[in-house]
């Protein structure tokens, strides 16, 4: 029987969609998948789930579309391994790339945020056949340097430092029950309407191992483990043609909009945008009808399989 | 300042050991590994036995050190408090003697890394314990 974690009421009423199981790579993957049409994947990161996009079911199911939104291994819905060892950027490309093949979509359109970025541009570098269109959120895909953000020790290396992370991140759930809040505009009205969300399916220390694992995996130097995968990321970024949108937060102050949609430009200079939306890094909680309807524009634009 | 000291090891009859904190990557930023190395003499003792230290709670919390083929040791740690074997535990008194051994750990790793810095991350993340 699927466990699934009591919801408050109020945010139940905000998702109510159908759950979906899929087996990847050896993980209980949750997805919702609602619509018909040529598929849209919405790909969450860092600590949150599929809750993210729900602003965006309507508007996209509406405009004729199937919408796919997983949540990763470790986060939502999904199965959330209890060891470090178990998390790796490929492993999760993997996870991706097992649903995605498993569900055999095809004409893909991938929304990605936060890790959803790495994860998801991995599958769609090494999967271009099923690709039709790329749109870019608050995220990065280059081996060095992050932000500068991610080299202080105040607040960020701290953070998710040995038996800190454990604590502060573990113990004390302050990435879902305090970060999204920081990274957010409009946070009394975050804190009314979703915060709880994000809290309640990270409801014990062990579910929440993912939280302070995935900020060990951004490298700060060319040894660091992701460095070759986030290496070969740019350099198949710089070939790639897909249809893609970037749409930042304007108040985005960990993935600054002019360094890093800056950079995806360069990257991809037949990119639209970036458009620049209300919103720190979190910006779906801040614009999400917005940027719905933003990408049912674009990818309206590009054409539906005849 | 952080009220934590190393201990020999305590006369366990009547104790059980509960986990309640791990850290399966001490070595992420490898000065964190050198410390406890250097604090417990692991490159001598290894996995002979854990290290243990008092906290302000007046337990004590056994470090149990984990090594991984491949990876320099201790590769991680765990942190058991030692209570009373059928007794269970005071969490919020736990919480507390975690707190003041992160502050010790940090202060002992030194350099780059600052007691300061702890406290005015989690004070923003709102953890109680920065406050007390």
């Amino acid at each position: 029987m699927t466990h699934l974690p009591d919801l408050p009421d109020a945010i139940r009423s905000l998702w109510p969609y159908r759950p979906n199981f899929a087996r990847v790579n050896g993980w209980r993957m949750h997805y919702v998948d609602e619509g018909a049409g040529d598929p849209v994947v919405l790909l969450h990161g860092n600590p949150t789930w599929g809750f993210l996009y729900r602003d965006f079911v309507g508007p996209l199911t509406r405009a004729g579309r199937r919408v796919i939104i997983p949540d990763m291994i470790g986060f939502g819905l999904s199965e959330k391994p209890t060891r470090e060892h178990a998390h790796s950027l490929d492993g999760h490309i993997a996870n991706l790339t097992a649903l995605l093949r498993y569900l055999d979509l095809q004409r893909i359109a991938l929304v990605c945020h936060d890790w959803g970025g790495p994860t998801g541009l991995g599958f769609a570098l090494s999967n271009r056949e099923r690709m039709h269109a790329l749109v870019v959120m608050s995220t990065w895909a280059w081996p060095l340097p992050p932000a500068e953000f991610h080299t202080r020790i105040f607040p960020w290396r701290m953070m998710h430092a040995p038996l800190v992370g454990p604590y502060l991140l573990g113990r004390h759930n302050a990435l879902a029950a305090r970060g999204i809040y920081l990274s957010v505009v409009d946070r009394e009205t975050f804190r009314a309407r979703a915060q709880a969300a994000y809290t309640a399916v990270l409801p014990d220390p062990a579910s929440r191992l993912l939280t302070w694992t995935w900020p060990r995996w951004i490298p700060l130097d060319d040894q660091a483990r992701a460095f070759t995968r986030f290496r070969w990321l740019e350099q198949e970024l710089r070939s790639c043609t897909l249809p893609t949108l970037l749409i930042w937060g304007r108040e985005d102050d960990v993935f600054d909009p002019a360094t890093f949609a800056g950079k995806f430009k360069a990257l991809l200079p037949h990119a639209e945008g970036p458009h620049l939306v209300t919103g720190r890094h979190f910006l779906q909680e801040d614009s999400g009808p917005e940027i719905a309807a933003r990408i049912v524009e674009f990818l309206q634009r590009q054409g539906r399989q005849p | 300042m952080s009220k934590v000291e190393v201990e020999r090891k305590p006369e366990l009859v009547g104790k059980r050991r509960a986990l309640v904190l791990i850290e399966d990557r001490i070595g992420h930023y490898p000065e964190f590994r050198d410390f406890f190395s250097r604090t417990f003499d692991l490159a001598r003792r290894g996995l002979a036995e854990p290290g243990y230290v008092s906290a302000p709670s007046g337990l004590t919390h056994a470090l149990v050190f984990i090594g991984r083929s491949g990876e320099p040791f201790p590769a991680g740690v765990e942190i058991h408090a030692l209570v009373p074997e059928l007794e269970p535990l005071d969490d919020d008194a736990v919480d507390r003697d975690l707190w003041a051994i992160l502050c010790w750990m940090i202060e002992g790793v030194g350099g780059e890394w600052s007691v300061a810095d702890l406290i005015a991350t989690a004070k923003l993340l709102r953890v109680p314990s920065a406050s007390e």
